[in-house]
């Protein structure tokens, strides 16, 4: 379902990243690295607006194989969710549920109390978890 | 193709054809008001027209539900110039009504009748008829709308006055116009929903549909309303998508074979075609490409969002149209030649870049935004046609290659010619400037890239910066980065690698900075690649020490670099080469290659001057091999002093009396402030937590940037550091040293570790180095002591105070005392005969100073002994004591002094001619016992009579006790005083300490006995001697006496009275002379002046010197006899005073 799933810390580190296919996954880096201007983009939009709720950024941009979106936490921690553009059943609304899952998943990964925020989330059960959801299996 | 709303003409055709020109062309020249249904808003339109000949075969389709809005007539006008109501009522009326049944079984209500008014009635007839043919039609026709029939004067014949009733005219066409399209057009909505609910029904045909949908949008366009045109399309194209994307290919959709065309033709959009609308009658009469069709959409659309001003909306809907329009090919499985496809988007991106770019303001980012990606594509593609057509540098086209790129060219066909109106039409598109030369058409450039291998890289590279730099203007610099790595690749590949250097850095540099290692160690790995290519081998040196110390890499790639790396180090120091190119350029971040763990000085505080400081020092080694340092520094900088607390200003008070300060050392700097005013009132208290701005409390280690060579090299002055270590693969401990030279708070600031002309330096130490002091304490000794007595045994305590000196295991003092005093290390009381050992003083002592530590103060306990002075001297006994300490060479001086533990005085006292000698032993500080006192005399002829009671026991002596001895002098007679003059008399006494009562030590004191003979008796006697009275004068009689021979003869009285007491009467000094003479008796007069017992008043006896005649002696001298040359018998007599006779009183 998703090519690549990927927590982003907000210094813009990666915290977590992992691809279904091993060997796109240095194109996919690069391409979520990318990403990450658009993320700003929008935050600094986001910015001026009082504040919303909306956490889900949407399409941040799109290549000819892939869609790339992205979702931001209220601590600036950035989820970027990379999809097969040729899968054109997937619906907006099934990748706003991978964000909300990814969040949870996230927020429980983080709430383990040995884990030092900002460092790699290094869990076996987030990546387990994360691995179900970018199957589609979640 | 023309598109004009159609209005038809019945009744009077060629009354109507005469004025048809006219009103067409008046009907564009102004707007109408439009007042649109559902609560739209009102708008201005200006509308277009054109005429037929009605006709009901039009009507036909309207009626079945197939007719088209824009072949519809809007609107129908009879036309008539009957202007007399006979005839009206006897053909014209019929007509009329046959007409507008008609209309009405269509359905139609879209109409008007106009009244020709050719004749002047009010010019012929100079009366005006009673009802005019108008009204008779408004009667009859128009009971409701009234303003459907009209007249107007004939502009031909009235042109003057036809003016007025000819613009009622036209402005009452657009109106109905208008309002017909209202109608029309909600009636045409409805017909295109029910159309499109059909849509899966067979034989539905999607062309059918579109074109009918496509009316409306024309429509829409038509009356400027071109947003509401997009709709259109943007449903349309939003339908055929689903179509394709969803239903699939199914039997029912028929259709879609239509657009299944193979590709043999790939032409790109052009927005500047000459007749947009070539397409669509292509649509219409043959079957498209599915390309072709998407381009008409696209084109369509981008000319709407032309007409609303709205470039950038064109740009972010390009890639979108792309991506979906190659994944509608694949879907229906359209046949076409590789890399056709990319000559088409390479051709769609570059068309509309061509139209941002002239249209773009500089500053408008939104523009921008989009094009960027879209020049990353339009680059990415070519890369592609370029692979394809072995076009990339290094390679040269093979004949197949050649062919492909002919077929290529082909399909991409020719540019339409230029044609300006298109852009023109927009006020907003500017000419940047107007001397460059015209671009070439993006076929044109894409045809020109493929012809050449120099022309396509040229195009390449073009496009390539043209990314980078519309990426780096809309600040999205990460992509800005990866276009770099492209190009940077591409650089590598036209073998000019010293070109890809500065992308791959800048890349490195992103990467590195936000921490994406597994992306920044294949950086390296490119970087590493072109230095080596360029020969740069102190850059390639360090990014193969970089590479080997990835973690993300795999071993075998790491060991690899690693061989290399090391390789290199050793090449490093003989070739020329390593000389660097630039300053600094030999520095290398040491965070990539190690870890700083801990640092941890290992010395006790505070370090002193001149030791060594020893830090061990925890460091990772990222090499995957251990490796060896030619050195290892720690820098270190002397600490900024803490802030000082900014003293507040205080208004009204001068300045804050009292700022009471209590640091605490919690984590943050808290501190509580009270400002108290001048009066001692408190001003202002206030909780401050000082915060250098230079240091955050909390910082995150992951927050920090990393850079990619150090840019600064700390002060490395002073620092501690190690050589030719081994550094293992993971955690090593290393210990550094340094002699501490310089006083002071240190703090590490920067690490250095050098391999061959190699620095690797620390960018920031990644935990608040640990800071020590180096200090520096003169040693000093000290004696302490309360009051010193002398004689007995006194305790002194040595202080040493070691300072920062470093002891020798067997340093000493040596304490040398002066003549007299002795000393030695306090004994304890308990060993008794030891303690009483006086033998274990010494004058000359050594303290030896056993393990003696810097900074150790050590007391040690010392007892000093002197003899007790046997004179009573005015100072204290002083004595001294010098050090000689291991730090000094030279020695320290320390007085001290003694007081004595008890004195001793001796008297003479005469008793006639009796001599006695009074020894007083006065107590002080000591408390003492005494015993055996002797007195020795040596002289012959003199002896001492002890007249002491025997003692039993020692008499205990202290503080303002006295203890008297008195002795009888008996000097043998013929032993006068001129044979001795001065009689030497010892007088010795044993005394103890009551605390050491068994150690008896001697006390000595010689006398010198002068004057010791009586020279003189003096006698004083009173008469009356039984009763004195008071006030009464009496009578004293002196009787001086001469007892011994001697020299004195002149004598001089004093009557020494009491002024309160005795009045003497006349003289109370005379001189006697006692030459020749034994006695000499005087008498004086006194009266008493108090009662009681008085004691006699005491006469003084002096030696008197006469003046002598000479100058210089010219006074007469008085010197007073030594107490024992004169015997006052009747010294201390009292004489009984009593009160005078009553009659006084």
């Amino acid at each position: 379902m998703a090519f690549c799933i990927a927590v982003i810390g907000k210094d813009n580190a990666p915290l977590y990243l992992t691809t279904a296919d091993m060997e796109q996954e240095l194109d996919l880096q690069y391409h979520v690295h990318a990403a990450l201007d658009v993320v700003e983009e929008k935050c600094l939009i986001g910015k001026g607006a009082p504040e919303s709720k909306e956490l889900y950024l949407g399409l941040l941009y799109s290549t000819e194989n892939h869609k790339i979106y992205g979702f931001v936490t209220n601590t600036r921690v950035k989820f970027i969710v990379v999809i097969d553009s040729s899968n054109v059943a997937l619906r907006e609304n099934e990748v706003r549920a991978i964000f909300r899952n990814l969040h949870l998943l996230y927020t429980d990964a983080i709430c383990n109390p040995f884990y030092i925020p900002g460092e790699s989330l290094t869990s076996k059960n987030f990546d387990r978890a994360v691995q179900k959801l970018m199957s589609g299996n979640a | 193709m023309q598109i004009k709303p159609i209005i038809t003409y019945s009744g009077s055709g060629p009354l109507f054809r005469s004025l048809e020109s006219q009103i067409l062309n008046a009907i564009p020249l102004d707007t109408c008001e439009w007042r649109r249904t559902f609560q739209r808003p009102t708008k201005h339109v200006r509308l277009e027209a054109q005429t037929q000949q009605f006709n009901v075969s039009a009507l036909e389709k309207y009626k079945t539900g197939d007719w088209s809005i824009l072949e519809h007539p809007i609107l129908h006008i009879f036309v008539t110039e009957c202007n007399d109501v006979d005839t009206y009522k006897a053909t014209i009326r019929e007509e009329i009504d046959t007409w507008l049944k008609l209309l009405t079984s269509y359905g139609i209500s879209d109409w008007m009748i106009l009244l020709v008014e050719t004749l002047d009635m009010r010019k012929t007839k100079n009366f005006m008829p009673r009802t005019t043919v108008l009204d008779k039609i408004r009667l009859d026709f128009s009971t409701k709308n009234d303003d459907r029939c009209i007249s107007v004067l004939n502009p031909a014949k009235f042109e003057q006055k036809s003016t007025e009733s000819f613009r009622c005219l036209v402005q009452r066409i657009r109106f109905l116009m208008l309002t017909s399209y209202n109608r029309n057009i909600v009636k045409y909505e409805e017909l295109i929903r029910s159309k499109r609910e059909k849509r899966n029904l067979d034989g539905w045909d999607f062309r059918q549909y579109f074109f009918m949908q496509e009316d409306l949008a024309l429509i829409f366009e038509k009356l400027e309303l071109p947003t509401e045109a997009l709709i259109q399309y943007d449903e349309l194209d939003a339908m055929f998508s689903q179509f394709i994307t969803h239903t699939g290919l199914n039997d029912k959709q028929q259709w879609l074979n239509h657009f299944r065309r193979p590709l043999d033709a790939f032409h790109g959009i052009c927005l500047t075609r000459p007749d947009r609308f070539e397409m669509r009658n292509k649509i219409r009469d043959e079957s498209v490409s599915l390309l072709e069709f998407r381009n008409y959409l696209f084109e369509r659309q981008a000319y709407l969002l032309l007409s609303c001003n709205d470039i950038p909306e064109i740009a972010k809907r390009l890639l979108n149209f792309l991506f979906s329009t190659l994944r509608e090919v694949e879907f229906i499985k359209l046949e076409c030649q590789e890399g056709a496809l990319c000559c088409w988007e390479f051709v769609c991106a570059l068309e509309v870049l061509q139209l941002c770019e002239q249209a773009m303001e500089p500053n408008e980012v939104t523009c921008f935004q989009h094009c960027a990606p879209i020049w990353n594509l339009a680059k990415d593609k070519l890369y592609e046609l370029g692979k394809l057509c072995g076009l990339l540098p290094g390679s040269t086209p093979t004949s197949e290659q050649l062919h492909i790129v002919v077929q290529l060219s082909s399909g991409i066909g020719d540019a339409p010619p230029e044609q300006r109106q298109f852009l023109q039409a927009t006020p907003q598109l500017r000419e940047r400037s107007p001397n460059r030369k015209p671009k070439k058409s993006a076929a044109e450039q894409l045809k020109e890239a493929l012809g050449s291998n120099q022309a396509f890289q040229k195009l390449y590279l073009e496009l390539a910066e043209l990314a980078i730099s519309t990426y780096k203007h809309v600040a999205r610099l990460r992509s800005a980065r990866l276009v770099g790595l492209d190009l940077g690749n591409f650089y590598c590949a036209l073998n000019e690698p010293h070109k890809a250097v500065g992308f791959f850095t800048d890349l490195l540099r992103e990467l590195k900075a936000e921490n994406w290692h597994m992306l920044s160690s294949q950086t390296l790995l490119e970087l590493a690649n072109c230095y080596r290519k360029m020969g740069d081998s102190l850059a390639y040196t360090k990014t193969c020490s970089s590479i080997s110390c990835c973690a993300e890499l795999e071993t075998l790639v790491r060991t690899f670099y690693f061989d290399e790396f090391l390789k290199s180090l050793k090449t490093l120091r003989t070739t020329l080469s390593a000389q660097p190119s630039m300053e600094n350029a030999n520095f290398c971040v040491l965070e990539d290659h190690f870890r700083v763990l801990d640092i941890e000085v290992v010395n006790q505080k505070p370090i002193i001057q001149d030791d060594y400081i020893l830090v061990q020092l925890k460091v990772e080694s990222l090499y995957p091999r251990g490796i060896v340092a030619e050195n290892i520094k720690l820098c270190y900088e002397l600490q900024a002093a803490p802030l000082e607390l900014a003293m507040e200003n205080v208004s009204l008070t001068s300045a804050p009396s009292a700022v009471k300060v209590k640091e605490s050392k919690s984590r943050l700097n808290v501190s509580l402030q009270l400002v108290y005013k001048q009066d001692n009132r408190l001003h202002s208290a206030a909780v401050s937590c000082d915060m250098p701005k230079s240091k955050q409390p909390v910082r995150r280690t992951s927050s920090t940037k990393r850079k990619l060579s150090p840019s600064v090299q700390a002060d490395f002055t002073n620092f501690v550091q190690a050589e030719n270590i081994a550094l293992q693969p993971g955690v090593n401990l290393v210990d550094l040293k340094a002699k501490a030279t310089r006083v002071g708070s240190w703090q590490f600031k920067q690490l250095c570790v050098s391999m061959s002309s190699l620095e690797f330096l620390s960018e920031q130490l990644p935990f608040t180095p640990p800071s020590f002091e180096i200090s520096t304490k003169p040693a000093s000794a000290t004696l302490e002591f309360k009051t010193l007595i002398a004689g007995i045994v006194q305790p002194i305590t040595l202080n040493v105070s070691g300072g920062s000196f470093i002891f020798p295991p067997d340093a000493k003092i040596t304490l040398r005392c002066s003549k007299n005093l002795r000393i030695r290390q306090a004994l304890s009381i308990d060993d008794e005969a030891a303690y009483n050992n006086d033998a274990s003083f010494e004058s000359l002592l050594q303290v030896p100073l056993l393990h003696f530590k810097s900074f150790e103060e050590r007391k040690i306990p010392l007892e000093v002994l002197t003899d007790m002075p046997g004179r009573k001297v005015s100072k204290h006994h002083e004595h001294h004591i010098a050090l000689t300490c291991p730090w000094s060479r030279t020695e320290l001086p320390i007085s001290v002094e003694f007081q004595p533990g008890m004195e001793a005085t001796c008297r003479l006292h005469t008793c006639g001619t009796q001599k006695f000698l009074q020894v007083i032993m006065k107590g002080l500080d000591a408390d003492l016992l005494l015993q055996h006192a002797q007195v020795k005399c040596d002289v012959p002829g003199v002896q001492l009579l002890d007249l002491n009671p025997e003692p039993h026991q020692p008499i205990e002596i202290y503080k303002s006790l006295t203890v008297t001895y008195l002795y009888e002098i008996q000097v043998e007679p013929l032993k006068t005083e001129h044979e001795l003059p001065v009689v030497k008399v010892h007088f010795v006494i044993k005394y103890a300490p009551l605390s050491q009562p068994d150690v008896w030590r001697t006390y000595g004191c010689a006398f010198d006995l002068v004057d010791y003979t009586t020279l003189f008796k003096l006698q004083a006697q009173l008469e009356p001697n039984e009763l004195c009275r008071l006030r009464t004068v009496c009578n004293l009689n002196l009787k001086i006496t001469k007892i011994h021979e001697n020299p004195y003869t002149d004598l001089m009285y004093e009557v020494l009275n009491d002024q309160n007491l005795w009045a003497v009467c006349g003289r109370s000094a005379g001189v006697v002379s006692m030459k020749d003479v034994d006695s000499h008796s005087i008498s004086l007069d006194v009266m008493p002046l108090s009662t009681g017992f008085l004691p006699m008043p005491s006469i003084r006896l002096s030696k008197y010197t006469a003046g002598g005649k000479s100058k210089t002696d010219a006074h007469s001298k008085v010197h007073p006899f030594p107490p024992g040359q004169v015997y006052n018998s009747t010294k201390s007599m009292q004489i009984h005073v009593i009160a005078s006779v009553a009659g006084d009183q």
